[in-house]
């Protein structure tokens, strides 16, 4: 304890000046910017601030201040987007969608943001307090986590699916498998040919991610506001009175944001798993802890806050196997490490001992944009929620363009842009047949990864299958994901049958 | 036959995964040792998909409310303006094209032809700095040759 | 097919290069910041205005898609005559073109101009690993090619893939489809797969491997390069070991096909001055990059070569059919 006190007062004796903290306030901001805007996500962000970055001279503690401020900003900003418009500012906030865009229309969106900022705030210092004080002995963890784990990891994400939105698993299978099926497009990592590509050399690289998000979600809500001339969605809705806190609602979060912190945390650590992964198990958690009484889906508190603490922990979960060994569990922390060692700092087993002075700075600087960032959020709910107030006819067209100029500047592409419109098109009848779209992205982002995962298994193991299960860690997984995947089918079953009865 | 829509889509998924089971057996696999191989996890995707279909059609939810042909029409509308966006963005630049879609779209979503051209112009100058100049990318605001 | 196809991708990238000035020298850096080849560019770039061999400061442009070739087919419909064009390249580059990975360009569309540096490629097994010496994971994958699986970085074809196989080949073992061998996210999770046992042996870059090499968790079985490289010198090279096989991720430029002799010249020697520059050879030393230098119609020969064996090799165990 004496040695982390006088670490952290190492790293904020080295990162704590009015110009850091300046720099800390710059990159919160642009990170909650390029967080909410959907098509942005924070790798995105990040990689945006390099060139920046270096053009203006910052030293290493510098860049490094301003680029965490970014990430975990971009991190904070992906929720408002989800909130207000239904529509994820990037991939981990897509949970997000689920219970804050219901709560949103209900006329509260000035206190779904504040019980999401607060859950951000506690899912990241926690995690933030967990890489200070656990990193060198969590490192370890990675060594434990072969192909068969992993797959058993992804399988259980995709069989506890089935209970995500509708109440029909059919369909939410249906969806996770386009999203799968989508995945498969592209080079084959273990072949290196070409698969399901036409030919195209525009799909050799595969669909990206915020393509799809970007489509399924922001274009198909253009097509409903069309069909409905402005009409649906929570956007025009009068605000119920002036923005408060809602303590009492936030403490009743108090064991959902301690139980999600640590699992969001150690998908965090994970380094295959990240913080999509984080949020997905920790609503998929909370939602069936509180079972059918919890009203899931509905606006309720705690579904708010479960997937914000969630990535937020994992976010800063992902720097532990990114320091301690140089791993990049996420797609952010794999530029972050670029940085890094463009700063001519490599990450690895030795980093903690060798460079105390950055490690430490580090995440004293994690802890100061932690802290920004909250005092900036909570203030900042008023001008956020006035967003809503913009008529649909304006805000609208504006969620599309800058979507589109999203992708399409970071890609040049015009072939994304027309991906972007099939997947909008698609989003639209998905939505109206009651499939939901969640599955279709989580199927898009870690489709690819199991289906590696299972070949590495066999390709180590020779084709035996019986490898799957040779250790306990698999073992345990794949059994929880088969459980998770029947057990609904019964208890849905015994739950609706006496209530058809009744109706 | 009652509540077509589950049913038709769930048809469209059978025939959508057929062709996708049908061109992943014709996958190039190499030479390494891989037991698993390059097909077998796109069929057994395609193959989950139909049965998932085959479940939606046997058993459909309750029929949505589809739009009036008016609002398809404005929807079919929208999706060729969009693509055309698409293709216009890199030679005619950020500007005009931004600015015809914005006001297009909003006309749609609300028909009052002042606020549209007027949020069309606002938002694409508006964005225009703000992904140029507080962002950074590389976006250009006019043809090539303009300037 | 492929020539509207090429045509839609390059006149795609020309929203990303018309920003620079027609006289100030480009150099295209085929990927997103943050990468080896950003890092070439920057580096090389900023030495050469430096130590003033151009005039104006080198213009650096991401042009990411297609894992470069993107840019390579820019280069090759667009700008195939630009004199004060330079475009980062690596191992990867030229892998990639003789697995025919840029949608049916080939290396001879482009001129190699040099080589500045090289990561050498390095095999790694665990600390409490049974195998002592690359020759007695060679003879152990003789005898049974299933009791040794490789993780690298590179997907199944990549760089990192054909290393071992260079070795086997040279050991006079043939059968290297049997080789097992499965690509991770990068040379830290390689290693983290073969230190939890997952994999039996790593293959990947120095660079990747340095961090661990202090912890004790890695044995280094050898170094692919023909001397020992300086600062480990404890690290024998295969050549030493008897298996002649020569394996570095080179970094370096290729320039457009249809410039003047006189200016391939002028570039050659450009890039061997930036080479010998006390500025280059510090951001050597902290990258972890090997001194390297090979420019002009020599470097071209060398690739050459290289592709033409990759080739055969990639033919081989089919990936390319």
């Amino acid at each position: 304890m004496a040695d982390l006190l006088a670490n952290l007062s190492l790293g904020f004796g080295i990162a704590l000046s009015p110009y850091t903290l300046l720099l800390a306030i710059i990159g919160c901001f642009i990170g909650t910017i390029v967080g909410a805007l959907p098509g942005l996500g924070p790798a995105n962000g990040v990689a945006i601030m390099i060139p920046i970055t270096f053009s203006m001279g910052l030293d290493a503690t510098g860049a490094l201040i301003l680029l965490t401020a970014i990430y975990y900003g971009a991190m904070y900003g992906g929720r408002i987007s989800s909130i207000l418009l239904n529509i994820p500012g990037d991939e981990p906030a897509m949970m997000t969608t689920l219970d804050g865009y219901p709560m949103a229309k209900a006329g509260r969106a000035g206190d779904a943001l504040v019980i999401s900022g607060f859950a951000s705030f506690v899912g990241a210092f926690l995690a933030t307090l967990g890489l200070a004080i656990l990193a060198p002995a969590l490192s370890r963890i990675a060594y434990e986590f072969g192909p068969a784990e992993y797959f058993a990891l992804y399988l259980l994400a995709f069989c506890t699916l089935g209970g995500i939105a509708s109440n029909n698993q059919a369909k939410a299978a249906l969806a996770s498998c386009l999203g799968i099926g989508i995945a498969m497009i592209g080079l084959d990592p273990n072949s290196g040919l070409p698969r399901m590509t036409g030919g195209n050399l525009h799909l050799y690289d595969g669909i990206d991610f915020l393509v799809a998000i970007v489509g399924l979600f922001a274009v198909s809500e253009v097509f409903f506001f069309i069909e409905s001339k402005g009409k649906s969605g929570a956007a025009g809705i009068k605000l119920r009175g002036r923005v408060t806190v809602p303590w009492a609602e936030i403490w009743t979060t108090r064991w959902t944001m301690i139980r999600c912190s640590v699992v969001g945390f150690i998908a965090g650590v994970l380094p295959g798993a990240g913080a999509s992964l984080g949020s997905f198990m920790t609503y998929m958690m909370e939602k069936s802890i509180a079972g059918e009484k919890g009203k899931f889906g509905t606006g309720v508190a705690k579904g708010i806050a479960a997937p914000e603490v969630g990535n937020n922990a994992a976010a800063g979960g992902a720097l532990v196997p990114m320091l301690t060994l140089g791993v990049p569990g996420s797609g952010t922390t794999a530029v972050l490490l670029a940085v890094l060692v463009t700063l001519n700092i490599t990450p690895g087993p030795t980093l903690f001992v060798e460079r105390p002075d950055v490690v430490w700075s580090l995440i004293a600087s994690l802890l100061i944009a932690n802290f920004v960032l909250l005092a900036m959020n909570v203030p900042m709910v008023k001008v956020f929620v006035k967003v809503l107030e913009v008529p649909p006819a304006i805000l609208m067209p504006g969620v599309t363009m800058v979507s589109f100029v999203g992708i399409y500047s970071l890609t040049g592409s015009y072939f994304d842009l027309l991906l972007v419109v099939l997947f909008g098109v698609l989003g639209y009848v998905l939505r109206k047949l009651d499939i939901p779209t969640v599955p279709v992205i989580l199927g898009i982002l870690l489709g690819s990864k199991m289906e590696k995962q299972l070949r590495d298994a066999m390709v180590l193991s020779d084709g035996d299958w019986t490898y799957l299960f040779s250790s306990t860690i698999s073992s345990v997984l794949i059994v929880a994901a088969i459980v998770g995947f029947i057990l609904p089918i019964f208890l849905r079953g015994r739950i609706r049958k006496p209530q058809r009865v009744s109706d | 036959m009652t509540r077509p829509s589950d049913r038709i889509f769930g048809l469209v998924v059978i025939l959508a995964a057929l062709a996708y089971i049908a061109s992943a057996l014709q996958v190039q696999a190499s030479f390494l040792s891989d037991p698993v191989g390059p097909k077998a996890f796109p069929i057994a995707v395609g193959i989950v998909a139909i049965l998932c279909a085959v479940t939606m059609i046997a058993r459909p939810d309750a029929e949505p409310e589809w739009p009036a042909l008016r609002s398809t029409l404005a929807i079919g509308i929208a999706i060729v303006v969009l693509v055309i966006y698409a293709y216009a963005l890199k030679p005619l630049g950020f500007l005009i094209p931004t600015a015809v879609v914005a006001a297009i779209l909003s006309y749609q979503i609300s028909p009052s032809p002042k606020v549209s051209v007027l949020s069309g112009i606002g938002l694409s100058i508006g964005l225009f700095v703000l992904f140029r100049f507080v962002l950074g990318l590389s976006l250009f605001g006019f043809p090539r040759g303009w300037f | 097919m492929s020539k509207t196809l090429l045509r839609a991708l390059s006149s795609a990238a020309v929203l990303a290069v018309t920003a620079t000035s027609a006289f100030a020298v480009e150099c295209i850096a085929p990927a997103n910041p943050g990468g080896g080849w950003d890092f070439t560019c920057r580096q090389v770039g900023k030495i050469m205005y430096d130590i003033g061999q151009v005039a104006d400061p080198v213009q650096v442009t991401n042009l990411a898609g297609a894992g470069g070739g993107l840019a390579f087919s820019t280069v090759v419909n667009e700008r195939n005559s630009d004199p004060d064009l330079m475009v980062a390249a690596s191992s990867a580059t030229t892998t990639r073109l003789a697995q025919n990975a840029f949608g049916g360009a080939t290396a001879d569309q482009v001129r190699f101009v040099g080589a500045i540096g090289a990561d050498p490629g390095v095999i790694v097994v665990a600390a409490d690993s049974p195998y002592q010496s690359l020759g007695e994971l060679v003879d152990a994958i003789k005898a049974d090619p299933g009791s040794v699986a490789f993780a690298g970085g590179s997907a199944v074809g990549g760089f990192d893939h054909l290393k071992p196989l260079q070795v086997l080949k040279a050991a006079g073992f043939d059968d290297i489809t049997k080789v097992r061998y499965i690509g991770v996210d990068g040379g830290a999770d390689a290693i983290t797969q073969t230190v939890g046992g997952f994999t039996q042996a790593m293959t990947g870059d120095m660079s990747e491997i340095v961090g661990f090499i202090p912890t004790g968790d890695i044995r280094v079985l050898a170094v692919m390069t023909d001397e020992r490289v300086p600062g480990f010198e404890d690290i024998p090279t295969a050549k030493e070991q008897g298996f002649d096989v020569r394996a570095v991720n080179w970094r370096g430029m290729y320039v457009p096909k249809d410039i003047s002799d006189a200016r391939f010249q002028e570039w050659a020697g450009m890039l061997q001055a930036v080479a010998d520059s006390a500025e280059w050879q510090q951001a050597m030393a902290d990258n972890g990059l090997a001194p390297f230098t090979l420019v002009g119609d020599e470097f071209q020969a060398w690739v050459d070569g290289v592709v033409a064996e990759t080739e055969a090799l990639s033919r081989e165990i089919g990936v390319i059919q």
